[in-house]
């Protein structure tokens, strides 16, 4: 039947950018930590090695990702109201308090695990040997009893992490699946998404910053760690497996289901076309997988890289997808609801991601990176490092 | 027994001029650009068999509001008698209730910096007054009363005519009933608007 609205009103989209980059962190942050208890809690002892490069990554990446939401609130000055009025049937209170918790259990992990190198290196003088000296709170015990007490206490504090860390990234999927509003979000299918989709970008990131870091702080890439890379890419080859079956059978039903989601998967479709089946999931998704089929490619450090990359592209855009992607489909009316990023906000996004980098960046250099495998080498670059 | 007051809208006496609307703006000193309450119009069919339909909007004060649910402060509240309100002093700006009311009755005030949406004027009611658009609507359209009170006007409505209310299946149980809404305003057709059909 024709029809033509004459007259309506417009409606504003209220969750743009930095609300999908706030996922986009968390999500990062979760999947790394992840990826690293795979050694200290799960016990396989390659993983060990850069347990360290992982959980500083998770600690940072989480530390800066509520800055998005702040910022996004309209009444900033009032977001203490999260913690003095919980509401049990908000997914969004709930984050409060895993945001607090999570990183909270993360620090205490990854001080167990840094204790004994900040002992080694906290001789002598200089900035770094009195900042581990502070960073020690005085247990400086190094008996043997003492190492199998950081090794117990980081894999208690890494096993609690663990399901924080599904937490975390799962209550986010929560904030949108629990909108029953919206088609397009309400499926319990979206924080088991969410959190895949955390994995394989968690995942790509995790090798991204290992590459540098190795680099940077070993000068070249030894051969374990080359071995661990394509281990790791294996991993992410099945992450990538798996979201993407999520995504698959997420379309499929949602295709089949209301009037509301069938139009939802017909938005995604068409009118997100290029973002939604040429950025996710056709650049960020199937040519990372191809890529990672190939075992050659996984032992082709340019190779992993670039699939990297593009897995952190294809979430990203799933992440803007979904939050503002789920507002443009009207609620009331008959207009498609247009969203243009503020230079406000991109310019608060860019300002967040650089933040990041660098305080990455900083803890990286001061931090002893040393791991098990590389110890004698390492150590010297110890040395050297606190004599300069 | 409590009161639960409602709002009956009578589209058979609504000629669409909008006093309604610009009440409420000036009642509420709603900002320009956002609305607590407007009116949707639309045309349907092709000439000469052709309708007009008018829509009016509100919050819907539902008796199980999604907004409430999400809201992480509980700055939005319902009174006994059914109304929604925001506490305006704990309201942080979040934005997950007007992405989660299916209503689109929220906003962000960009003057005071909070969530906002129609009260059923308050205050009004409060001391016995009607709320603005039902005391403004030169057909008497919009009808406001205590649902729970077999005397009141709206119970008589609802208990002897045919009525709809928007979405019905969101388990919101919206409490602004429509007497003779046509099902395009209530639902317009979403794949027409996404592209996927053409009329």
């Amino acid at each position: 039947m024709m029809t033509v609205h004459f007259f309506e009103v417009n409606h504003e989209i209220y969750w743009g950018l930095l609300i999908a980059l706030y996922f986009f962190y968390t999500g990062l942050s979760a999947g790394s930590f992840i990826l690293t208890s795979l050694g200290t809690v799960f016990g396989i002892e390659k993983y060990k090695r850069v347990a360290k490069v992982g959980v500083l990554m998770a600690i940072v990446l989480l530390a800066f990702a509520p800055i998005h939401l702040l910022f996004d609130l309209s009444q900033p000055g009032r977001a203490l109201n999260l913690f003095l009025h919980v509401s049990g049937t908000s997914a969004m209170s709930w984050g409060v308090y895993l945001l607090i918790l999570y990183p909270v259990c993360l620090l205490i992990y990854a001080w167990f695990m840094f204790r004994q190198d900040f002992v080694n290196g906290s001789k002598g003088t200089g900035f770094k040997a009195g900042l581990y000296r502070f960073l020690l709170f005085g247990k400086t015990d190094m008996s043997p009893a003492a190492h199998a007490n950081d090794q117990k206490k980081a894999k208690f504090f890494g096993t609690i992490g663990v399901p924080l860390a599904l937490a975390v990234h799962g209550y986010t999927g929560f904030i949108l699946g629990n909108v029953q509003a919206r088609a397009i979000w309400h499926t319990p299918m979206m924080p088991i998404i969410f959190l895949m989709s955390a994995m394989v970008s968690g995942t790509g990131l995790f090798i991204l910053v290992l590459l540098l870091v190795e680099k940077f702080k070993f000068g070249r890439l030894r051969d374990d760690i080359k071995s661990l890379i394509a281990d790791i890419a294996n991993l992410m080859k099945w992450f990538i497996v798996v979201d993407g079956a999520l995504m698959v059978i997420y379309f499929i039903v949602l295709w089949y289901s209301s009037e509301t989601g069938y139009a939802a998967a017909y938005f995604l479709l068409h009118q997100d076309f290029w973002s939604f089946i040429g950025l996710e999931n056709g650049l960020g998704m199937l040519i990372p997988l191809l890529i990672l089929l190939s075992k050659k490619a996984r032992q082709s450090i340019p190779m992993v890289a670039v699939a990297s990359v593009l897995t952190i592209i294809g979430v990203l855009a799933m992440r803007i997808n979904l939050v503002i992607g789920g507002q443009r489909i009207p609620l009331t009316g008959s207009k498609i609801i247009e969203y243009v990023a503020s230079g406000r906000d991109i310019g608060i996004a860019i300002g967040i991601a650089v933040g990041a980098a660098v305080v990455l960046t900083f803890l990286y250099a001061i931090l002893p990176m040393n791991r098990a495998g590389a110890e004698e080498k390492v150590s010297s670059s110890t040395t050297k490092g606190v004599a300069q | 027994m409590a009161k639960r007051y409602v709002m009956v809208i009578d589209l058979r006496r609504c000629v669409g001029c909008h006093a309604c609307t610009v009440a409420c703006k000036s009642e509420n000193n709603v900002p320009l650009g956002v609305n607590r309450s407007w009116v949707e119009e639309l045309e349907t069919g092709k000439f000469p068999n052709v309708s007009r339909h008018r829509l009016p909007r509100l919050c819907n004060h539902c008796e199980n509001p999604s907004c409430l649910k999400v809201c992480p402060v509980k700055a939005t509240y319902q009174l006994e008698d059914g109304t929604v309100l925001v506490d305006y002093a704990r309201c942080i700006g979040c934005g997950y209730c007007i992405a989660a009311c299916p209503y689109d009755a929220r906003f962000i005030n960009p003057e005071r910096k909070t969530a906002e949406k129609c009260t059923y004027c308050h205050e009004r009611v409060e001391v016995g007054l009607l709320p603005a658009c039902v005391n403004t609507c030169i057909a008497g359209a919009r009808i406001f009363g205590d649902l729970n009170d077999p005397k009141s006007e709206v119970f008589k409505l609802l208990a002897t005519q045919a009525v709809t209310v928007s979405k019905p299946e969101t388990n919101n149980r919206p409490q602004t009933y429509y007497i003779g809404a046509d099902g395009k305003a209530l639902r317009p057709n979403l794949l027409e608007i996404l592209g996927g059909e053409k009329s």
